[in-house]
């Protein structure tokens, strides 16, 4: 490992492969404990499917990976980037607001409820980001996000309002907006969760054909296959799209593994209890 | 396809043909009211005392169409300020910064604690304070006193009576109550959009004043027009209270006194009435419309209102 100079940014990780690494992350709202130590490594390129009961805080951790939520102990690292602190001297230091809106452009996140934004077009949605928080000139954004909206199959609903579309066609809205940002990681919270049961399919086929990088893209968008945290309910996702899958409960990571082997043959009790009531 | 065989009428041979519900009562209350409204109109015509061509005569003297440009310009002008002031204490108010919220705390309970009457004679009379308003170096005679050499960091001034009129008086009073009150109206505007948004704001590295200017208020718009419109009303008729600063420019000052000096005090009264009753209707009518412009684009259809709006609705019964 070489010496990091005096003011040259840190890399705070001595292992700079990884793009996600959680070293026992605690996490609390008030006096209830939701993450109890949650120990996991994404690689660069993987799909790593995380399942659980509700209350499992599968949901909490992955808000934490881009500090939507401050965790309470343990270490979160992005890209060898220390989430929401600064370590030097072994003291943590909290980020400014401005350096982790930083940190989160190169983190997509597609959200349960989409969170579009209803007073802009499918277009204006997807534009509005690369415009407003990385200043790329308009006009380059906007062809970009023609093809986004096209690879995701909307490219004749780009001048729609959110309202005026489904909601799986909404969810691929929120995607293509997520990618506009050219993230280096994508968290999927529940993405399909709040769809109804036909319009799944097509939101899972985009993230399937995200995650194998077959995206049509021309420009290098996740060209050789995002990596990406799902927290899901759909297990055929999992174990079809999924490189490795992690089963949480009680705040913990009680099992992880291939999806199918994990799917297929649970090691441990809790598993295999929670998995018989969902398959 | 059952409202297109409404429209077309129903088919002959099932048409229902049946004795409407009576309501005798609407009829009772008509011929009651009919009564009420011929007394009333009777009084106003035969009581000496309403003058109407008098009225008629002041109503639109120069004097007091000169008032009600001034009770127009004060609405407008307290309005203006009192919005903008509003939105950058609401955005105060919830902050962060506990001194921003703080000072925004302050202000919203001061001034909302004062009767707008009592502030703008209060503002009126700060003349008796300050001769002259100056701006320049603070404690200035102070540290020069201390330091034993004469220090005047003065920068410019004004005398007070210049700058403090009326009709100033008036409208800081009224302009810094209404903040107060635009500011809880914005606030709570704010407050009503789903946290969802200002979370997927962040998720995408934008700023929190991105996340206000871009996300946030065009939202909260919807919800903080129409009590903005109630408060251009209250304030149309609020800078009647001007008259007693006194503004002697503005409409309602005019009016009394034309009454007061012709000692025909009840048409002018009336005539007050007319000019406020007018110009708040010239405003409803301005509120009408800017309200079915804001609230365009929702409700639009039943698939676009179960798509858009209530997802919390459905995700939260699925997940629940």
């Amino acid at each position: 490992m070489p010496e990091t100079p005096a003011f040259a940014e840190p890399v705070d990780t001595p292992s700079g492969s990884d793009i996600v690494r959680a070293e026992a992350v605690h996490k609390s709202f008030g006096r209830l404990e939701v993450l109890k130590g949650i120990d996991m490594t994404v690689m660069p390129g993987e799909v790593k499917c995380i399942i659980g009961p509700s209350g499992s805080g599968k949901s909490t951790f992955l808000r934490c990976i881009n500090h939507l939520e401050k965790i309470n102990a343990g270490r979160l690292y992005v890209n060898g980037h220390l989430v929401g602190y600064r370590e030097r001297a072994g003291k943590l230091y909290e980020l400014r607001d401005h350096e982790v809106a930083a940190q989160r452009r190169d983190i997509g996140m597609v959200f349960q409820q989409f969170n579009l934004f209803p007073h802009m077009t499918a277009m204006e949605n997807v534009m509005e980001a690369p415009i407003r928080v990385k200043r790329e000139p308009k006009q380059e954004v906007r062809e970009r996000a023609g093809e986004l909206l096209n690879q995701v199959g909307l490219g004749d609903k780009l001048r729609n309002y959110p309202s005026q579309l489904s909601g799986g066609q909404q969810q691929r809205v929120a995607i293509a907006r997520a990618l506009a940002m050219r993230p280096s990681l994508m968290l999927f919270d529940e993405p399909t969760s709040a769809l109804d049961p036909e319009l799944v399919g097509e939101v899972l086929d985009v993230m399937r054909r995200l995650a194998t990088g077959d995206t049509g893209a021309t420009d290098g968008v996740a060209a050789s296959g995002m990596t990406m945290v799902v927290v899901t309910h759909e297990m055929g996702f999992a174990r079809e799209a999924g490189d490795s899958l992690v089963f949480m409960d009680g705040g913990v990571v009680v099992e992880e593994g291939a999806p199918r082997e994990v799917l297929a043959n649970p090691k441990q009790e809790r598993t295999q209890a929670f998995l018989s009531k969902v398959l | 396809m059952t409202t297109a065989t409404q429209e077309k009428g129903p088919a002959p041979e099932t048409a229902i043909k049946a004795v409407p519900v009576r309501h005798p009562g609407r009829w009772v209350a008509v011929v009651v009211i009919l009564v009420l409204v011929a007394m009333f109109v009777n009084m106003l015509i035969t009581n000496k005392h309403f003058d109407w061509p008098f009225m008629f005569d002041n109503m639109f003297s120069p004097p007091i169409l000169h008032g009600a440009l001034t009770t127009v310009g004060l609405t407008v002008s307290s309005m203006l300020i009192g919005v903008v002031l509003g939105v950058i204490l609401a955005v105060m108010r919830l902050s962060t910064n506990p001194i921003l919220s703080g000072v925004s705390w302050l202000f919203t309970w001061f001034f909302r604690a004062m009767p707008r009457i009592v502030l703008m004679i209060v503002f009126g009379n700060m003349g008796i304070l300050y001769a002259r308003l100056e701006i320049g170096f603070p404690f200035d005679t102070q540290i020069g006193h201390l330091l034993g050499v004469d220090f005047h960091g003065r920068l410019f001034g004004v005398d007070a009576p210049t700058l403090l009129t009326g009709f100033m008086a008036a409208l800081i009073g009224l302009a810094l109550s209404e903040a107060a009150y635009m500011a809880e109206i914005v606030r709570a505007g704010i407050q009503s959009i789903d946290e969802g948004q200002s979370e997927a704001a962040s998720a995408l590295g934008m700023s929190r004043g991105q996340t206000m200017r871009r996300v946030v208020l065009p939202q909260a718009m919807r919800v903080i027009i129409p009590p903005t419109g109630n408060e251009t009303i209250s304030m149309l008729k609020d800078t009647a209270l001007a008259a007693y600063v006194p503004v002697n420019s503005e409409l309602f000052f005019q009016i009394q006194a034309v009454g007061t000096r012709t000692f025909n005090v009840f048409p002018m009264l009336v005539s007050a009435c007319l000019w406020y009753l007018a110009m708040s209707s010239v405003l409803m009518i301005g509120q009408h419309f800017l309200e079915r412009r804001f609230s365009r684009g929702h409700g639009r259809t039943a698939r676009g209102g179960a798509a858009g709006m209530p997802t919390g609705v459905e995700g939260g019964s699925l997940s629940a």
